[in-house]
């Protein structure tokens, strides 16, 4: 009698996706070293040559770009996900707290398109934030929003929100609120117990929730695409464009192994520098 | 007291920020004229009649759907079983083959999607139902396994003990005591795969040709060639729709369940 | 319920658990009887629960046999073992009613639904719980849910019943009246009994036999008077009640008349113990019970007596526990009736106490 009478139909499946995902993966980087010849979907043979044209200015500003949004995006999601998700967490009202999860959900499952949709009709020269503002006087020119960095990080840290809240709502629930009393019974102000109590025990949180959100960012196309309008150039919208635009699936297929080799590079980085953060911080 | 009031203030406004565009889609969706305009000058229904009539909708919003049962139906077996495997098994390759698994969270989709472009166009079933489910699958396995192993998690290994005490078979086991009491993480983990698969888009981009497109590609072309409120209607209908289910999942699963949200 | 002809012999005949490098259960060996009420007692992480374990097919031992009825059972899965186990926590299926709960086993069985239906009645009304049928897991109190857990694995008239410790659970009042209950139901049921717990006033009050148990090793095998009046070793011996363990004494052996030096002040005289054979010159421990030591009255004299200074009284009530700092031997605890000791030796004072050595427990060292 096996000990593990499930082990090998169990295990079938979940290895036929592996082994898919993986050949999916292992196309790209078939093609990547492959030579584009234009005006055809088949490749040619063996080169190296588009690994040598990423160093063009153009797909480096796209790295650092990709990069520097990503960074901006999680560091704008982070304090304003926190307040959200300490009230969820902490408010006694059950009508509050349903409303809370409600609207602070919701946006992860509308999808990528209603939501930069959404945001280029806020967003856009006669949208609804222009009108307002012209509206009440305090801007006599419509500002641009589309096709900034500015504009992007506003819609994508939205989408990032509910991811964050509730990686935070986790982390500030696990707290047993005893720390909270005996700290303000020692005499620590409310900002204080929040400061020196609440945010260091939660700091496990708030660097998974920040890793989390940065490479999230770093995958997100259709925001860039959208409301950069080409003006703002990710790694994923120069795949697109080599891709769909130039067809040059190559070079997109170069690309789009920057855009992996980078992604986990970042997040190697972060969790280095974190896990130094959480050394320091941690409990002892 | 006034530092309550400053805090809720504080929440409020950030809430704001986050439904505005939403409430701005549904502004928008009922403006009588092509040009939007703040605030609307009227009120009408035209552009929901173009969205439900319009039938490049129809047909992705049905092929959508396929793809999202699917997918997600399919999701839920492998990544259910998956799961029990990763809780209840010692095997050689089990930290690999998570590993695998879960990738697909924080490899881009676009990558993913441009990977199943090029291994369907290898397979010849480029830009087929069965490559689009394929990546589907793909991309929301982690959710569903995520969602099981933590029910799996929470429930005491001496109720099974208890069951094969009992007489109950290893299957039995499974189907008597196993399942049932993980059955609100596989709903929870189901509906949330469902929902993110017909949502996706920059996966789906890549997979999908004009014949085959889901929703929310259907939606990105649309954008990018006419500039009516269409896709505001449509937008307005999902916003609906996704607070609807998430209202009713509240309701009968409990939201800070299945986010896993717990409080004491 | 009509399983008094049910007795069935368990034997474990040396078996061993290794986990990784961590011997959990070594080399054992027991043999416990048609019907009885074995208990395996030691504290937590000496194995007892790992070796319950064992019996139920949980876990597989490195080496050794398990034999019920002689008939070595190692291979058999454990839901082919026939035994029935009572978890500490009850493992009451959460998503089933108290009568699926108790029908699970007959179910797996495939018997008839009418006759599951009886039997279920049955077992409910011999555990008090009629009319409980229809009631969701969640809303028993913990004695209840015990009796069900107790219902559940003994409808289906197992070969052995195992406990573990599925008493822990409940508050201190419950826990009395359910081990009389236990012990009713043992009689009437008359299963072959494994119970597994460390709670010695458990172990003493309910069984046949008691089995002690440290580090994965059996300490002593035997009825519960005799574990308390004739501890097999030192460990045995402090973990069965409260004891005095003196330091290392010497025996001296004239005839039959034996003398104990504890240190260059003080020796006790003594009669050779019951058990063990001692040799002139051999090195002993001694042990003695708090409640053999008694504050020395006038009528005393020279023989056994020791002095020292009073440290503390704990007053419990029946009895007064008192702490003396003797000089050579340490802190001695004594057990006097009421509050008297109180009065009678103020803290600090120096009393004289009686050591009699006809109940010690005399061990070679």
């Amino acid at each position: 009698m096996s000990k593990r009478p499930f082990l090998i139909p169990f295990l079938v499946p979940a290895i036929l996706v592996a082994v898919i995902f993986l050949a999916a993966l292992a196309e790209i980087l078939q093609y990547s070293f492959r030579e584009f010849i234009p005006g055809s979907l088949d490749v040619g043979g063996f080169t190296l040559d588009n690994f040598a044209r990423i160093y063009r200015p153009v797909y480096f500003k796209a790295v650092v770009n990709t990069f520097v949004l990503s960074l901006a995006t999680a560091f704008f999601t982070l304090i304003l996900s926190y307040p959200i998700a300490f009230a969820l967490v902490r408010t006694k009202v059950e009508w509050v707290r349903t409303l809370l999860i409600l609207l602070s959900i919701t946006p992860l499952f509308t999808g990528e398109i209603v939501r930069t949709y959404a945001w280029m009709l806020v967003l856009g020269t006669n949208g609804f934030l222009n009108t307002m503002l012209l509206d009440i006087g305090i801007i006599s020119e419509p500002v641009t929003f589309m096709y900034t960095r500015a504009g992007v990080v506003i819609a994508l840290v939205q989408f990032a929100m509910p991811v964050m809240i509730i990686i935070l709502a986790t982390a500030i629930s696990h707290i047993n609120t005893d720390y909270e009393k005996a700290a303000a019974n020692l005499g620590a102000r409310p900002w204080t117990v929040i400061t020196r109590v609440v945010i260091p025990l939660t700091m496990p949180g708030i660097i998974s929730g920040f890793i989390v959100i940065f490479a999230w960012t770093m995958s997100a196309f259709a925001t860039p695409q959208l409301i950069g309008g080409g003006k703002v150039l990710m790694i994923s919208n120069a795949i697109y464009l080599q891709g769909f635009s130039a067809l040059n699936f190559p070079f997109a297929a170069t690309l789009s192994v920057i855009a992996l080799i980078s992604a986990f590079a970042s997040l190697a980085l972060m969790k280095l520098i974190a896990n130094r953060l959480e050394r320091q911080t941690a409990i002892h | 007291m006034w530092r309550q009031t400053l805090f809720w203030v504080i929440v409020s406004c950030i809430l704001f920020y986050m439904t505005i565009p939403a409430i701005v889609v549904v502004m928008t969706s009922f403006n009588p004229g092509e040009i939007l305009s703040f605030p609307p000058n009227g009120f009408s229904l035209r552009w929901y009649e173009k969205a439900l009539t319009y039938p490049d909708f129809r047909i992705a919003f049905r092929t959508g759907l396929i793809v999202a049962l699917i997918s997600s139906t399919l999701a839920l077996v492998i990544g259910t079983s998956f799961a029990f495997l990763v809780v209840r098994y010692v095997f050689p390759g089990k930290n690999l083959l998570e590993g695998i698994l879960s990738s697909p969270l924080i490899i881009p989709h676009f990558t993913t999607g441009f990977g199943f472009l090029l291994l369907g166009a290898h397979l010849n079933l480029n830009q087929t139902l069965t490559i689009i489910i394929m990546t589907h699958v793909v991309l929301v396995l982690p959710f569903v396994a995520r969602a099981v192993y933590v029910s799996l998690l929470n429930i005491d290994p001496n109720f099974e003990r208890s069951a094969a005490n009992l007489g109950a078979s290893p299957f039995m086991v499974l189907s008597r005591i196993t399942v049932p009491l993980i059955i609100p993480g596989m709903a929870g983990g189901w509906l949330v795969a469902a929902i993110l698969s017909l949502t996706e888009f920059s996966a789906s981009l890549y997979v999908t040709a004009s014949r085959t497109q889901t929703l929310p590609v259907a939606m990105y072309n649309y954008i990018r060639e006419y500039t009516d409120p269409t896709v505001a209607a449509v937008s307005a209908l999902l916003i609906i729709a996704t607070m609807l289910i998430l209202m009713l999942a509240n309701h009968f699963l409990g939201l800070r369940k299945i986010l896993a949200i717990d409080s004491h | 319920m009509n399983i008094s002809n049910s007795g069935h012999s368990v034997d474990i005949v040396e078996v061993t658990k290794t986990f990784a490098n961590v011997t959990a259960v070594h080399k054992v060996s027991l043999n416990i009887r048609k019907g009885e009420f074995m208990t395996l007692l030691g504290p937590s992480g000496c194995g007892k629960t790992t070796l319950l374990n064992m019996v139920a097919g949980f876990e597989t031992q490195t080496s050794g046999a398990i034999q019920i009825d002689g008939k070595d059972i190692s291979d058999v899965p454990p839901y082919m073992r026939e035994t029935g186990m009572v978890f500490q926590s009850y493992a009451l299926f959460p998503h089933m009613n108290v009568f699926d709960n108790i029908a699970f086993g007959l179910r797996m069985r495939k018997l008839p639904a009418r006759e599951i239906k009886a039997e279920v009645e049955r077992a409910l009304d011999m555990m008090k719980l009629s009319g409980m049928e229809g009631r969701r897991v969640r809303q028993l109190s913990g004695g209840q849910q015990q009796r069900i857990a107790l219902a559940r694995a003994i409808v289906i008239r197992p070969k052995v019943l195992l406990l573990d410790e599925p008493l822990s659970a409940l508050d201190k009042n419950l826990r009395l009246q359910m081990q009389v209950e236990l012990k009713e139901l043992h009689q009437k049921t008359g299963l072959t009994t494994i119970f597994v717990t460390h709670d010695q006033g458990e172990a003493l009050s309910l069984s046949d036999r008691v089995v002690v148990m440290s580090r994965g090793e059996v300490q002593q095998v035997s009825a519960p008077i005799e574990l308390y009046t004739q501890p097999a070793n030192g460990f045995v011996a402090s973990f069965i009640g409260e004891i005095n363990a003196l330091p290392k004494a010497r025996c001296q052996k004239s005839g039959q008349d034996f003398r104990f030096e504890v240190c260059p002040e003080i020796s006790l005289n003594g009669r050779q113990p019951a058990r063990q054979e001692l040799k002139d010159g051999q090195m002993v421990h001694i042990f003695i019970r708090p409640e053999h030591i008694e504050i020395a009255g006038p009528r005393h004299n020279g023989a056994n007596i020791v002095k020292g200074n009073v440290a503390a009284h704990i007053y419990q009530g029946t009895h007064t526990q008192t702490r003396v700092n003797v000089p050579g031997i340490g802190l001695v605890e004594l057990r006097t009736k009421g509050a008297a000791a109180i009065d009678q030796a103020p803290l600090g004072s120096e009393i004289a106490l009686s050591v009699p050595l006809d109940e010690a427990v005399i061990l070679p060292a």
